[in-house]
């Protein structure tokens, strides 16, 4: 209203002293006073939609990674605990069943070796005994070794759990960057609301899901989850053996 | 037995190359060589006389499946017998790799007697063309 004063007075006073032409100049700053309040009430409403929609595009991503996306990192993460909880168990049977391995190997070496210093006094036993008995102790000693080079490779296979919970654990990662950038936008628009400002800026729409998901089939999806990835994804080698024989290979 | 082949293994964890490079060891393979993803592989494939190569998929910078496709788009690499290894289990992936020209797939987690099958097939189809 304030802005309308001095052009209503202005007018007043050339009306009363019949001065049009000071009427009309009156009048003409009267309209171009009403044409910039307009424009700068349309203004504000086009910034509060452009923040309406900033926001809208913020809370739609935080809304999937507040509902899907974090619930499914901690089904990863309970994955993860379990492939390292597989693997430290596998490992721990493999060391045990070695272990009486090489201990009977060495009861036996060492009875043999008592057995050849023992071989030269009267109550010895006869050098036939002691070559039978060399004889079962090398069958052993070949089958219990064989026994352990196998356990020992499955050893190095059960170290494996490192690559497949790594990649799940670099997805996470990648998801606490997402939520990062996500609530970083989310207090920049409530700045910019706090100080009715103009303009909300790019963001991290680079960033948005749909590019990430256009992307994966390429960049690969990493290990498939139980309970998470199910559905399109193979469920061992054999279901790949299938597909891969389906596809002419 | 001793084999006679040039191995590339390319993933980008350390552990599984020394998993797979023992295994291949195990199976008689002396000559692998490694590199830990598409774009320090490329280059090794193309200045190396590699006759096999065994690849991950997920891999940061050049994925499994973008180097499959610059190996087959390259006149003198387009014939290597390639194998993927790899945790990726979408059957479209499975898919979009035999497309690409993949000879043999294996999921992660593997076992020793599935690589040797995987190789020995490869090698044998190689043999009989």
């Amino acid at each position: 209203m304030q802005l309308y004063a001095p052009w209503v007075a202005a007018m007043t006073q050339a009306l009363a002293t019949g001065d049009s032409e000071g009427f009309a100049a009156a009048l003409a700053g009267f309209d171009s006073a009403r044409h910039c309040e307009l424009t700068m009430h349309v203004r504000r409403v086009a910034s509060g939609l452009q923040a309406a929609l900033e926001r809208f595009r913020v809370d739609s991503r935080l809304i999937d990674l507040a509902q899907r996306q974090v619930p499914d990192a901690r089904h990863r993460l309970a994955h993860v605990l379990q492939l390292t909880d597989d693997a430290a168990h596998r490992t721990m049977d493999l060391v045990e069943q070695c272990c009486p391995l090489a201990a009977k190997i060495a009861e036996q070496a060492e009875h043999l070796l008592n057995l050849q210093h023992a071989v030269a006094s009267p109550a010895a036993a006869s050098p036939t005994q002691l070559q039978g008995q060399f004889e079962a102790f090398l069958k052993q000693a070949g089958s219990s070794m064989a026994a352990m080079r196998s356990n020992l490779s499955e050893v190095l296979l059960a170290q494996g759990y490192q690559d497949l919970g790594g990649q799940i654990i670099r997805g996470v990662m990648a998801l606490v960057d997402e939520l990062e950038l996500a609530l970083a936008d989310l207090v920049r628009i409530a700045g910019a609301d706090s100080h009715d400002s103009v303009g909300v800026g790019a963001g991290v729409a680079g960033r948005s899901g749909a590019d990430a998901s256009s992307s994966s089939l390429t960049r690969g999806y990493g290990p498939a989850v139980p309970g998470i990835d199910h559905g399109l994804a193979v469920s061992g080698q054999a279901d790949v053996d299938a597909l891969l024989s389906d596809l002419g290979i | 037995m001793q084999q006679n082949l040039n191995i590339l293994v390319v993933d980008d964890f350390s552990t599984m190359r020394r998993i797979i490079k023992n295994l291949l060891h195990d199976l008689g393979y002396a000559s692998v060589a490694e590199a830990d993803d598409g774009n320090t592989a490329l280059p090794l494939l193309k200045s190396g006389n590699f006759d096999f190569l065994i690849t991950d998929w997920n891999m940061p910078r050049m994925p499994g499946l973008e180097l499959l496709k610059q190996v087959r788009a390259d006149a003198r690499l387009a014939s290597l017998p390639v194998l993927m290894l790899t945790a990726e289990a979408k059957r479209e992936q499975i898919v979009e790799a035999v497309q690409a020209g993949v000879n043999g797939y294996v999921i992660k987690p593997f076992t020793g007697a599935t690589l040797k099958e995987k190789i020995d097939k490869i090698m044998a189809a190689r043999a009989a063309a």
